[in-house]
């Protein structure tokens, strides 16, 4: 629980500890489907009332599912956190769902895939990614699914889901905004504490052996502009290493100052985006590289100029002002985001869902201050290295 | 202690908490300037948001085929100064953990800056030295045409971009609104240096400028800011030109344009609309809600939950200075689109055609009451609101006075909104789909025109 008076509503977040990695291989999009289906109604509410309720209260919901974990927020005025309580955990208390229900949601996400990835251009690039980045963990598919095991999806396979995954024992309930700390405890005793807590899930065990060779791969797609999409394994969420390599990606493409922005789309005018990301995970994350080539750009000087830079980075070739420039970058980004109820929730039940406590809300921050150079120059020589990675050349269709 | 729990009935709830506008204070300097500040001290951030009241409607306010003009001049307002350079201007702004950003709509340009209080006074200062002394420099400019130019290609693979620029073209005609705010090709390659300068000088200036100051600053001290960067900018009068009202009346019609290798169509329909200062805004947003503004939309309900045509279906009506327009915008399956677009031609006739129940209007009411202050929940929203009074002409109670005005609406109210506003046998119908899935069903609708070309 966290207080904020200012406005006078609250967030709900509940997050279940289970994602598109947990699921079997043969069953993929499970866990996202089911987010679909939290909001179908309940023992209490009927078929297509939980919306209805949640909005004419006032309210809002929203959810999503990543490779770890499924989060669900209300966001609702404060006078309404009673209502919120009892909406959320009547779905968990008594979990419903009938066949017309499930159809009707099976062609709902067949859309999305469809909206998402099929008509986007490059829409395909987590796909196409997961699928040569992993060979045995659930990670080498894509969270959305293959729409042909979504297909044969049954009544059955939901309710196994459900009474695995959607237990107090694997939930982490976060309470932010307008409220007061000893009434919304009550409140929270009062509606989840006697479902039954469920029991404890064994996981699949990480296994993945390392990529010794460089995997690149060509792929046609729908486009006018080229664009080169490159991926890192790097070590799981929380670590030392994960920190540094915020640092690193901060370096490459956070503001028109970094360097692949400054080099390859303002200098040499090779590209016309360029970005990079941290996917943070539960046993592993990757480092993302994204570029959208400018037209008629000569494609391998691009990968080399990529490769340039990385390089300066493993051999030393920046200063401690970049990496002061960076760590301010980070922590004001990390500040906007916490300032709103429903990111802050989010923040709290990500970070309990995978720590024994929530300290880490308030020293998160502080993780960036002291790494050093030479963790700066190891992290990218032992993880950004060449031979492990997967690059995807995406081209125009001829 | 064993607690009684009755799951079966939703709990009764108190009262709601008042909600009241965050105060702001506000002050005009004597060359036109105005100043809003808005403290909140939560964080140790403060952002600033600066206006000019011209944006991209005014683009060829000297010469056609320019447009995209303010748009760029938007973007080269950070790439370089008498004392300055575009690399030089970047560094300052990241090493200092700041954020800062340009760019303009079809009413307005924003610039917007966000630092830690600790660094503001530098980037504040900052800010308005790339206001005041840009210099637009030939090598800047082709830069950024080449940039925007490539940027365009990435947006004519999107489906969802392409049914836009359909729409907007067929329902606005000649008015600027239905231009592309960053242009198209060759009225991006159309744009001189000089009609950068030109527009920058007519439009830049003090009697334009609207400045937000939010966050973790009193008005003390956002005043003394302000001053001390207003030293010999006077004031000059401003040409900002009405927006001419087109005219859209003809019987409904569908444009359908091919897209190669399209799965899915996306849907625009609709017609002209209403500008912001309309005295009915709160109705019609009432009614929009209701009709397909929110998840248990009328709309939504039928294509997503009821059909699951789609991932979703929305409508709007996105207004503008001077005039705006109604839409309803779905992605369905290529061979669903006939199916999809008579259910929402359905919706529209029925929310005419009938009164709304009591209950649909009491959850629409609630909902927009009770999402109202997650509107006021960051400084940088609250400036937005605070800018649009400024921007829009609006009573200045109008945010007060919203929750009001929204439950005091009745349904006839609803019904008479409907019948002005809503003209379900007048709608433009664009879609971008595979054509030979869709074009045939599409006739049993009305006239089927296949548009060759969307933007030259």
């Amino acid at each position: 629980m966290s207080v904020n008076k200012k406005i006078p509503v609250l967030t709900v977040n509940s997050t279940f500890h289970i994602g598109s990695k947990d699921e079997d291989e043969n069953k993929t999009g499970l866990a996202h489907l089911f987010e679909h289906l939290m909001f179908e109604g309940s023992e209490n509410v009927e078929k297509g009332n939980f919306d209805e309720i949640l909005n004419s209260n006032g309210g809002d919901s929203n959810a999503y599912t990543s490779w770890d974990i499924t989060s669900y927020h209300i966001s609702i005025p404060s006078n309404k956190l009673e209502l919120a309580l009892w909406l959320d955990s009547g779905r968990i208390a008594g979990f419903r769902i009938d066949n017309e229900s499930l159809e009707i949601q099976k062609k709902v996400v067949m859309e999305e895939k469809l909206q998402v990835h099929d008509n986007t251009p490059y829409g395909s690039v987590e796909a196409e990614s997961s699928k040569r980045l992993f060979k045995n963990s659930g990670y080498k598919s894509p969270i959305i699914g293959n729409m042909e095991h979504l297909e044969k999806v049954d009544l059955i396979d939901i309710n196994n889901f459900f009474n695995m995954y959607y237990v107090p024992c694997n939930m982490v309930l976060s309470v932010v905004g307008d409220i007061k700390f000893d009434e919304t405890e009550k409140m929270i005793k009062k509606y989840y504490e006697n479902i039954p807590p469920g029991k404890y899930i064994e996981r699949k065990l990480y296994d993945e052996s390392e990529i010794l060779s460089e995997i690149c791969e060509t792929v046609f797609d729908d486009i006018n502009l080229p664009g080169k999409f490159y991926f890192y394994r790097i070590p799981k969420s929380g670590t030392r290493e994960y920190y540094i390599s915020h640092l690193i990606s901060a370096m490459l493409t956070e503001g028109d100052s970094s360097r692949l922005y400054r080099e390859l789309v303002y200098d040499k005018q090779l590209l016309n985006e360029v970005d990079s990301a941290i996917y943070g995970m539960e046993d592993v994350s990757l480092f993302n590289i994204n570029s959208i080539a400018m037209e008629g750009a000569d494609i391998n000087e691009i990968e080399n100029r990529i490769d340039d830079e990385l390089n300066n980075i493993k051999e030393g070739k920046f200063t401690e002002d970049e990496i002061f420039k960076v760590k301010n970058r980070i922590i004001t980004k990390y500040i906007m985001k916490l300032q709103t109820n429903n990111n802050l929730a989010d923040k709290f039940s990500e970070i309990r869902t995978f720590y024994p406590d929530c300290s880490k809300i308030n020293n998160e921050i502080n993780e960036y201050d002291d790494i050093t150079k030479s963790e700066i120059t190891d992290f990218a020589s032992e993880f950004l290295d060449k031979k492990k990675r997967v690059v995807l050349n995406y081209l125009p269709r001829e | 202690m064993e607690l009684k729990l009755d799951r079966t009935k939703p709990p009764v709830t108190g009262k709601p908490r008042d909600l009241l506008f965050p105060e702001y204070y506000e002050q005009v300097f004597s060359n036109g300037v105005k100043l809003y500040v808005i403290n909140d001290s939560r964080l140790p951030l403060v952002t600033t948001r600066i206006i000019f009241k011209t944006g991209s409607s005014e683009d060829e306010f000297e010469s056609e085929n320019k447009s995209g003009l303010a748009s760029i001049v938007s973007e080269l307002i950070t790439k370089g100064t008498n004392s300055l350079k575009a690399t030089e201007i970047a560094e300052k702004i990241d090493y200092h953990g700041a954020v800062l950003s340009s760019g303009c709509d079809y009413d307005a340009t924003y610039i917007t800056s966000s630092s830690l209080k600790k660094y503001f006074p530098f980037i504040f200062s900052l800010t308005f030295d790339l206001i005041r002394e840009s210099v637009f420099s030939e090598e800047e400019l082709q830069r950024e045409k080449n940039q925007v130019i490539n940027s365009l290609l990435s947006c004519y693979d999107e489906g969802e971009f392409l049914a836009e620029r359909l729409f907007k073209k067929i329902v606005y005609k000649n008015s600027p609104y239905a231009n592309n705010i960053e242009g198209i090709v060759s009225s991006v390659n159309n744009i001189k240096r000089d009609d950068i300068l030109n527009f920058y000088k007519s439009f830049y200036a003090p009697a334009n400028m609207v400045i937000a100051l939010v966050g973790d600053i009193t008005p003390v001290e956002a005043e003394k800011l302000v001053i001390s960067k207003l030293t010999g900018w006077d004031s000059q009068a401003i040409k900002n030109r009405p927006v001419p009202k087109t005219r859209f009346e003809q019987k409904t019609k569908s444009y359908i344009y091919d897209r190669k290798g399209a799965v899915q169509s996306n849907i625009r329909l609709g017609h002209l609309g209403i500008e912001r200062k309309n005295p009915d805004f709160v109705k019609i947003s009432v009614m929009n809600t209701l009709l397909g503004g929110y998840f248990t939309s009328r709309i939504n309900k039928n294509l997503r939950e009821v059909n699951g045509f789609t991932y979703g279906a929305r409508s709007y009506f996105s207004w503008k200075k001077f005039q705006g327009d109604f839409s309803v915008e779905t992605d369905v399956k290529n061979s669903l689109t006939a199916k999809a677009v008579k259910e929402i031609i359905y919706e529209i006739k029925k929310i005419r055609d009938e009164f709304v129940t009591e209950d649909e209007l009491f959850s629409v009411k609630n909902y927009l009451s009770g999402n109202f202050p997650l509107q006021l929940e960051t400084p940088n929203a609250i400036a937005t609101k605070v800018l649009n009074l400024e921007l829009y002409e609006l009573d200045k109670n109008f945010y007060n006075t919203y929750i009001t005005a929204i439950n005091s609406v009745t349904k006839e109210d609803i019904k008479n909104c409907a019948e002005k506003y809503l003209h379900p046998e007048n709608l433009a119908i664009a879609i971008v789909s595979n054509l030979s899935e869709t074009k045939k069903e599409m006739e049993e609708i009305g006239e089927v025109e296949v548009a060759e070309k969307i933007d030259e």
